[in-house]
């Protein structure tokens, strides 16, 4: 389907034509190419750091922790050093920074760069973290541990009438954004602006500040940005500190270009995840109770895991309405690169790990899957594991019906089971499965998920983002805000937002560049939080925009006027907004944010508003097995989507199928392991993503449940798709094979192994 | 070394290391930005250029072998007539996000319409030619959706056939 031409992106025509300069199209007279000198080990002390005399250093610019003046990334905690100093705790931390005026002799300078080492024992696996003697951060190597308990688990053990236990895993995922990360730093007297691909500009700045406390002022400028995904969110806080550095002491301008095989294995990855989970059901089905123990792999630094963290405990059980609930959560230290934001944020390794629950009460219950969901989804009304009521725009059950009803899950669940009897009957006596050629096993499996919009508990209160409208020579309001266009729609989002609050043309509405010289800290753009947050200050700040220019005509003409779809009525004068506007040229709006009054949250406690309001959403996904190879292909994807209000219906549509197929690649291609401390993959000949002839069939639909304190009632969406393909997609196959699988990636040789099974045991475990 | 070819219609003679890809080449001596790196092996097609009329990665060819060869680059294609039907149809699809892979796609698009011969157009043939572009953003149905309008489209066989700017 074509989209209203008002939907029309207005970044598209630039991007179209290969105009629109990313960072790597910037042409900056003297640039230098700088590089980083990186441990090969995954734990070891810093010896020695040489430079050959050999070597003419002269043209050549090294920086080393020494030269850092104050050596850390300022994110949540201030424990990741720009430059390793003595001990290195990952395979591929910078330890050295090297510029030159062309990347050849940077190249060539560090092959006279010698580094020495002395390798040192290493963790490895989150699960011994805690009791390992190494000790890469406080007592216990836990970076966080949060406790969400309501209820009574022993009541819920006296009355259960089942007890189900099960291990879920989840392993890493790369961002994949087709621009890999860049960085130019430029010297400017008693400044530094640094520009590059980033979400973030005031992390960015904030981090800079306290590296160059006193010596240098900070601006971060926004380049178009080649997708984010969340590994430009708190990634680039380091990779600008380098290219600054190299600036600093260079006296040159310099950029910091990484190519994907650097990029793939030394920036943030989404969090592996290990959960034990025990589930106590009554005789129909109904959960009484839920215990979890929950790991996130976060890698040797805190950086942002205490929040993925936080958003992970808080998702996990939040489609159903489970009455005793204890979540033991932990981000744990491992010798590794650093886990950071992944689009979804502890979500999809949430939603996974609840809906595999799910599947496996379904099995040991013998329900179908759809219908122990059914009978647990939480409603309005009810009240979450931290004792939230949801009172607003709540469709979960919307959601999972809608999806049932188009997908027609039911009638294919039966005629799949039918068609895969014969097939799955061979391979169990082990006979050739196929009879003809398109004798493939055919799964449909489901899924239910939500996402909580803007930051996790009091955070929004905390950062206040503020909101800057300026009226303009001609009368255009102008947008200032940090929120960065990375390739999700948020200039086309924001411009329509005002222009659908003042009823005039989205061309009358200008966006400023993304310059913290220019525009005001309007929060990071993460979170599914421009939108719903952002975009509430631009709706309010239309209205005052309105209200200010009706009193200031009855002021002018001493007689009331009022405003309709983009005209000033008073008397017999019609005037159309721009000139009224062109009037007050350089007028100023600012606004604030904070979230409605009644939503509260006790951060030492975990009770309470969780997040203001939740987006949902229900997938079916179906899948075919070739029963000899094990290749799986996900042929048709369902899902149905509650955001509250579409801003921009077709790129809402966009986002949903982008997502998806994230999170098929999520479920069944994208497999990255560490290997003795070592990330196994090199690029995209090893780390495989879904192309064009592995998207299945989708078919989407966007429900509007308004939230009343969203710009038009809209909610977040940019993170939701991701977060419960995976599920889907893991469904299905379970429901082929009946058989436990919990762990994502699935890769044909699992699935090969479960036919093992099926021939070995004829189908029990 | 010497090396001469021609870039989108213009005659280049460039004396250039021999280790250059032909992607340094284009996007930084000549400054044809259009022209990405996302991978630099062959496997994301974000440099797709035609070659002779083929759409190849440029990141894959030495620059040398350019010599004597005709490349055509997203901005040669903005001066075929056709090529304003091919970004309305990416645009009314709204299959652009980030774009970083977009001129890639553009170009693999002209290189498929220019040579298929099929009578029908099929979404696997869509699909099939053009399977050598990674797109994270998108998830591809708008792009593919965009290609087979493009595909049914009777015009742009007229201007393939008439107005092609190039030699292949």
């Amino acid at each position: 389907m074509k989209p209203n031409p008002k939907d029309f992106r207005v970044d598209a025509l630039s991007k179209l034509r290969g105009e629109a300069r990313y960072i790597r199209d910037e042409r900056i007279l003297g640039l230098w190419h700088g590089l980083t000198v990186r441990s090969p080990h995954p734990r070891a002390r810093i010896i020695s750091i040489d430079f050959d005399d050999a070597f003419n250093w002269q043209n050549v610019t090294f920086v080393t922790a020494q030269d850092v003046p104050n050596n850390y990334v300022a994110m949540i905690e201030k424990d990741m050093p720009v430059l390793a100093e003595k001990i290195v705790n990952y395979v591929g931390e910078p330890v050295a920074l090297i510029a030159a005026p062309s990347p050849e002799l940077a190249m060539e300078a560090r092959e006279h760069l010698h580094v020495q080492y002395k390798p040192l024992p290493f963790i490895d696996d989150p699960l011994q973290a805690e009791q390992s003697d190494i000790k890469l951060y406080g007592s216990n190597n836990v970076f966080k541990e949060i406790r969400i308990e309501r209820g009574d688990l022993d009541e819920a053990e006296k009355t259960a009438d089942k007890v189900v236990e099960l291990e879920v895993r989840t392993g890493f995922q790369e961002h994949v954004y087709l621009e890999p990360q860049g960085m130019i730093a430029i010297p400017e007297n008693n400044r530094i602006v640094v520009k590059g691909s980033l979400q973030c500009p005031y992390y960015v700045k904030n981090a800079l500040n306290e590296i160059f406390k006193g010596l240098r002022d900070i601006t971060v400028v926004h380049a178009t940005t080649g997708g984010a995904f969340g590994g430009k969110e708190d990634f680039p806080s380091l990779l600008a500190a380098h290219a600054a550095l190299l600036a600093y002491k260079s006296g040159h301008p310099v950029a910091i270009f990484y190519d994907r095989r650097e990029d793939i294995q030394f920036t943030t990855k989404r969090h592996p995840s290990v959960s034990k989970n025990k589930v106590y059901v009554d005789a129909e089905g109904k959960l009484v109770g839920l215990d979890i123990e929950f790991y996130l792999d976060s890698g040797a630094y805190v950086t942002l895991s205490p929040v993925v963290l936080a958003r992970a405990a808080l998702t996990i059980s939040g489609c159903y309405y489970i009455p005793n609930v204890r979540i033991v959560a932990k981000a744990v230290a491992t010798n590794t690169v650093p886990s950071g934001a992944f689009r979804g944020f502890g979500g999809p390794q949430a939603i996974f790990t609840m809906e595999m629950i799910m599947e496996e009460l379904a099995q040991k219950l013998k329900m179908d899957a759809h219908r122990v969901r059914e009978i647990n989804l939480i409603d309005e009304g009810q009240t979450t594991a931290t004792g939230q009521v949801l009172k607003y725009s709540v469709s979960n059950k919307q959601t999972f019906y809608d999806v049932l009803e188009r997908s027609n899950y039911q009638q294919k669940l039966n005629k799949y089971r039918q068609w895969n009897e014969p097939i799955l009957e061979r391979l169990k006596q082990g006979r050739y499965p196929k009879r003809h050629p398109d004798d493939v096993l055919k799964g449909i499996g489901l899924s239910v998920f939500l996402h909580g919009a803007g930051f996790t508990g009091g955070g929004e209160n905390r950062i206040k983002g503020k909101l800057r409208i300026e009226i303009n020579d001609n009368g255009q309001p102008v947008i200032y805000s940090a929120q960065t266009e990375m390739g999700q729609g948020q200039q086309t989002a924001f411009r329509k937002i005002l222009a659908d609050a003042l009823a005039v043309d989205i061309e009358q509405i200008l966006l400023a560049d993304v310059n913290t010289d220019l525009v005001p800290n309007s929060g990071p753009t993460v979170a599914s939080r421009s939108t719903m947050v952002v975009g509430s200050l631009i709706t309010d700040i239309g209205q005052e925009m309105i209200k200010k220019f009706l009193e200031e005509l009855k002021q002018e003409y001493g007689f009331p006027f009022e405003y309709r779809t983009g005209y000033f009525y008073g008397g017999d004068m019609v005037l159309p907004f721009r000139q009224v506007a062109q009037k007050h040229a350089g007028l100023i709006f600012e606004k604030e944010y904070r979230h409605p009054p009644f939503i509260k949250f006790d951060e030492q406690n975990w009770k309470g508003d969780a997040y203001p309001v939740y987006s949902w959403a229900a997938a079916v996904a179906e899948t075919e097995v070739d029963p000899i190879t094990f290749n799986i292909k996900v042929t048709r994807y369902y899902t149905t989507h509650e955001i509250g209000k579409a801003i921009n219906y077709d790129q809402s549509i966009a986002q949903i199928q982008g997502g998806s197929l994230q999170g098929i690649g999520y479920a069944i291609y994208e497999k990255l392991e560490r290997q003795n401390g070592h990330l196994n993959v090199h690029g995209f000949v090893d780390y495989i993503i879904p192309t064009t002839v592995d998207m299945p069939f989708m078919d989407i639909k966007i429900l509007e449940n308004p939230y009343p304190f969203g710009p038009f009632g809209a909610k977040g969406l940019g993170e939701l798709p991701l977060v419960g393909a995976a599920p889907a997609v893991v469904s299905s196959l379970r429901m082929i094979f009946s058989l436990p699988i919990n762990k994502i990636p699935v890769m044909p040789e699992d699935l090969f192994e479960l036919a093992q099974i099926l021939r070995k045991n004829g189908g029990q475990p | 070394m010497i090396v001469s070819f021609k870039v989108n219609g213009r005659q280049v003679d460039l004396d250039i290391d021999p280790r250059k890809r032909l992607l340094d080449v284009l996007h930084d001596d000549l400054q044809l930005i259009s022209v990405k790196e996302g991978c630099g092996e062959g496997e994301c097609g974000a440099c797709t250029v035609l070659f002779d009329g083929q759409n190849v990665n440029s990141c894959l060819v030495p620059a040398f072998q350019a010599d004597g060869h005709e490349i055509v680059t997203l901005e040669g294609l903005k001066k075929w007539p056709g090529f304003s039907t091919i970004e309305r149809a990416y645009l009314e699809h709204g299959a652009v996000q980030c774009a970083y892979c977009l001129s890639g796609f553009v170009v693999s698009t002209v290189a498929y319409l220019k040579n298929q011969t099929e009578q029908t157009v099929n979404e696997d043939q869509v699909k099939y030619a053009l399977a050598g572009n990674l797109c994270r953003c998108t998830g591809y149905t708008k792009i593919v959706e965009a290609v087979k309008d493009l595909a049914e489209h009777e015009k742009l066989k007229e201007l393939f056939a008439e107005d092609w700017p190039y030699e292949r």
